[in-house]
């Protein structure tokens, strides 16, 4: 068992002070192991009355190695809400409703999180609901088929946006044998077929609903030694596992690609352009300075923005990502166009300025301010307990400890114009890149 | 097809009362986060009948668009590196312009932001800009890539068709792409004045920065504020169909029908509960979400409402500021599989009926009482959103949100709540929005009358089958001439 207190924090304020330490996660916190592999980090905070708690488990559709199995990790975090034989749905429904809980659950591509938020006094209740299911998880055949058609509905209200049809087919397009090569939402013909897949349902509980692979987050008007022991009570006795998943590895893109998706219906026209990245590190600073590009080069306070979107006004949405994933993803810069027929011009403009990463370094000045960006940014978003709590949750899911971000943030800060060049000379390169477009079609 | 309320058409006067300063909400603490928040009370409500969405356009031109002294370009530069924005949200009765931003940065960003609102620049290279975004949101992102809001936006319009409710708020395509600066102009001079406009501030701000936004901000015409005039909208009688024929997989319903009840009104917390009860917004413990998407598996979600709450399939707390003194009663059935469309439909209003005929037992008011008790809570978990509360307690004459709430909760019985919804649940009609491909087909099930049975991918239990079998029967008050076909290109033109 091990236990990591980190005593002090520093405000918010003090974060942004000359000649202060600058640790970007502000507040003190108890991270403790338990001999289970599970994780507990609780964060006090100054927001009375109210606590959040985030359960992440490390595992996403990134884990859908099987063929037909896309979709799982997100089918699988409905079935978490089908009770126990201790709290059948129905009275886990009702305990939740008594303790005033927001209650929900999101999926990605490498983690699964449950997160509560309620009144300070109900934190043993949420405890025993959440800790029973994590172990005791029950269903039957019949309601596993039901809530498969929950999923499909799911399908259903995302398939009117055609981004999605996009991001499909970029990711489709972009890998090979990685399972980033899926959305969360996994392909309509698997969604279709989940219905047969009830024993798979359970195989997936039983590899990856294990403490090794879970940590909690609880943040709010809490003791932590409280919280610690509340935890050991309910989930002391949870059964690690010994499954290890062998992602396939993505092999190196060896030339361009591209892909058009023509959407059914009258819509504006999408670009997006994609780089294949690094994994998140809070050592290698690759990722780091590729996040630093998606806002120099394309984030509102660029010069394409103020060429594309202001003055010539042939854009009227563009931004960059490259987020951060357990294994290699993409770099994607993304542009929608109020004419299909500036595509190729658009594709050029941001392939012109991505060219610029390459061949000159950055202005100092320029890349101070994005640093400062991300800084206040950071802070700005730790505005409540939940919020608090859903951010070191996003990067627990990755090192397991909120330290993660101060090494972050310390790592921006030491990225020089050079390592920009570096980094885009390394990645942003013409056989490295997909390119997905989509326009829509005539009115009915 | 006929309609009573057409025959309503009332033009709203907007400005005609007694003149008074900007009012100013304070929640000062100890973060060293600054929000801001200037509420000005009009909105797309005030918009003249030829000008629909002017109001939204004046409002997106002074967030979005520069001042007389700096560029857009130069004020986005400026921002960029506080990661701090000036955001504006416009609504019936309310436009807000907020934004956050760090102490360290307080001084430098609320000149921008004063100046923004004070002394816009009036480019005609940001109204061509903003123009075109808004015939976007309207034509694209709203009518073409989300068949949820899609829908429930047209059953307000239909609800409140004629009446100064009676248009979305971006307004409609066409009005956009005539409307000019000058427009925008004449509407920022009589709607943005001190009487209309609350200041509302919260965190660590230093002690004199409400007096000095409040001297600043009375450089606005001392105008008085709005006197709206709002014609209550008639109920229907039986059931009004608007399907909207668009290429799209599934289908989506949004049901509602005139409320007469406000934050503030004596059944307010009544009806609260039992909203909440039937259709917490997503949340699983709700009725219509237990009965449809859990028992039965026919779709994503299903909620109710007795405030407006657009974006709800993005976030899972309305937003603030959004306040009205005219609401309806919503059901919003998400995307169901073509197949079980009529059954779903006849389903959502089964339960709907069982609501108001048998109302809430005292085990499900007990739980949903405590529920609600607790949950208010959440509403106001930062300080952006306790500060937009307060602003909208002010507006309705309440105490504070969570004390009002909870005092009344407290002193509430399951007879308030059983009667309050036999008052104003009961309707004599309901308008009812479907955003389907092959209405046609649809329409013509759902005139035939004719028996809609489930089949299931795995066997239910017996009180569900058994329930089905009145349910397939459920007979929908719908006559032909009470439903009509829009092609999707023709909404919000």
């Amino acid at each position: 068992m091990r236990t990591l207190i980190v005593l002090l924090a520093w405000s918010a304020v003090a974060a942004f002070e000359a000649g202060a330490p600058r640790q970007a996660f502000p507040y003190a916190y108890d991270q403790h192991d338990f001999p289970n592999g599970l994780r507990l980090i609780s964060i006090p905070t100054d927001y009375p009355n109210v606590v959040s708690l985030f359960i992440v488990m490390q595992t996403g559709s990134r884990n859908e190695m099987e063929p037909g199995k896309t979709g799982f990790a997100h089918l699988f975090e409905h079935m978490m809400f089908r009770g126990t034989p201790t709290f059948p749905p129905a009275e886990y429904e009702n305990a939740m409703r008594q303790a005033g809980a927001a209650s929900n659950a999101y999926t990605t591509d490498d983690f699964t999180a449950y997160h509560t938020t309620f009144s300070k006094e109900d934190l043993e209740t949420v405890l025993r609901l959440e800790a029973d299911r994590f172990q005791n998880l029950a269903y039957t055949p019949e309601v596993f088929k039901t809530e498969t058609l929950a999923v499909l509905g799911e399908y259903n209200k995302n398939s009117a946006n055609p981004l999605q049809k996009l991001y499909e087919a970029l990711r489709d397009t972009a890998f090979d044998r990685h399972t980033y090569k899926h959305q969360t939402m996994g392909f309509l013909k698997d969604v279709q077929n989940m219905p047969n897949q009830y024993d798979y349902s359970r195989l997936f509980f039983e590899r990856y609903y294990r403490p090794e692979y879970a940590t909690i987050v609880v943040a709010g008007d809490i003791a932590p030694a409280a919280v610690r022991a509340l935890v050991e009570k309910y989930f002391g006795e949870w059964k690690p596992g010994d499954y290890r998943p062998q992602i396939p590895a993505e092999p190196a893109q060896q030339g361009a690609r591209t892909v058009h998706v023509v959407w059914p219906s009258p819509t504006l026209a999408w670009l997006a352009v994609a780089f294949h990245g690094p994994a998140y590190s809070d050592e290698q600073t690759d990722l780091a300075a590729l996040n630093l590009i998606s806002y120099l080069g394309f984030s509102e306070s660029s010069e394409l923005y103020r060429k594309l979107v202001i003055q010539e006004q042939k854009v009227d949405m563009l931004r960059a990502s490259c987020p951060n994933h357990v294994d290699p993803n993409l770099f994607t810069v993304m542009a929608r166009l109020k004419k299909t027929g500036d595509l190729d011009a658009v594709r050029d403009d941001v392939l012109e300025t991505l060219a610029g990463f390459r061949t000159n370094p950055v202005a100092a000045e320029r890349l101070d301010q994005v640093k400062r960006r991300l800084r206040y940014s950071f802070a700005l978003g730790l505005n409540n307990s939940e919020a608090i709590a859903g951010t070191v949750a996003q990067f627990v899911a990755l090192r397991r400890t909120p330290e993660t971000i101060n090494r972050l943030f310390e790592m921006y800060d030491r990225i020089t114009p050079e390592e920009i060049q570096r980094v885009a000379r390394k990645y942003l390169v013409d056989e490295n890149r997909t390119i997905a477009t989509l326009s829509g079609g005539k009115a009915q | 097809m006929k309609t009573a309320r057409m025959a309503m058409l009332v033009t709203a006067i907007c400005g005609a009362a007694a003149a008074a300063g900007p009012k100013v909400v304070e929640l000062p603490g100890k973060s060293p986060l600054v929000t801001i928040r200037l509420v000005f009370l009009t909105g797309a409500a005030c918009d003249p009948a030829d000008k629909p969405g002017v109001a939204e356009l004046t409002a997106a031109m002074l967030a979005r668009g520069g001042t007389r002294e700096m560029s857009y370009k130069q004020i986005v530069d400026a921002l960029f590196p506080m990661a701090a924005s000036v955001t504006e949200q416009t609504d019936k009765e309310m436009i807000v312009f907020s934004g956050t931003t760090h102490i360290d940065n307080l001084e430098a960003y609320y000149k921008i932001f004063r100046e923004m609102l004070l002394d816009p620049g009036w480019r005609k290279e940001d109204f061509a800009r903003l123009r075109d975004d808004t015939v976007n949101y309207l034509r694209v992102t709203l009518r073409g890539n989300n068949d949820e809001e899609l829908g429930k936006e047209v059953l307000y319009n239909q609800i409140y068709a004629g009446l100064p409710y009676g248009h979305e708020n971006h307004g409609t395509a066409s009005a956009i792409e005539e409307m000019t600066i000058a427009d925008l102009q004449a509407f920022y001079r009589a709607q943005f004045t001190q009487g209309n406009l609350i200041i509302g501030l919260a965190g660590g701000y230093p002690a004199a920065f409400p007096s000095r936004v409040k001297a600043d901000f009375a450089k606005l015409p001392a105008g008085p504020p709005a006197a709206l005039h709002l014609p209550e909208p008639q109920p229907e009688r039986g059931i009004r169909m608007t399907m909207i024929e668009k290429d799209t997989r599934s289908v989506a319903y949004s049901i509602g029908f005139p409320l007469n009840v406000k934050r503030g009104d004596p059944d307010y917390p009544a009806l609260l509960v039992a909203q909440s009860y039937f259709g917490q917004h997503r949340e699983s413990g709700g009725r219509l979400f237990e009965r449809m998407r859990q028992a039965r598996g026919l779709n994503y979600g299903d909620y109710a409402y007795l405030e407006y709450f657009p974006r709800g399939m993005m976030q899972f707390e309305p937003d603030p500021n959004l306040a009205r003194r005219q609401q309806i009663f919503q059901i919003w059935i998400r995307p169901v599989e073509p197949p079980t469309a009529q059954f779903a439909l006849r389903l959502a209003l089964f339960e709907f009926d069982k609501l108001v005929k048998d109302g809430l037992s005292e085990e499900s008011f007990e739980r949903t009482r405590t529920f609600l008790t607790k949950y208010v809570n959440l509403l106001t978990k930062t300080a952006d959103a306790k500060l937009g509360y307060s602003i909208d307690s002010q507006y309705y004459g309440i105490p504070e949100y969570n004390g009002y709430l909870k005092s009344s909760l407290a002193k509430l019985t399951r007879e308030d709540v059983n009667r309050a919804i036999r008052k104003h649940l009961g309707a004599t009609g309901m308008d009812i929005v479907v955003v389907a491909k092959n209405c046609a087909e649809l329409e013509s099930k759902l005139l035939s009358g004719e028996p809609s049975p489930m089949t299931y991918n795995s066997p239910k239990p017996q009180e569900v089958l058994d329930e089905d079998k009145i349910v397939e029967r459920w007979k929908i008050d719908l006559k032909p001439e009470a439903v009509r076909i829009v092609p999707v290109e023709k909404v919000f033109e």
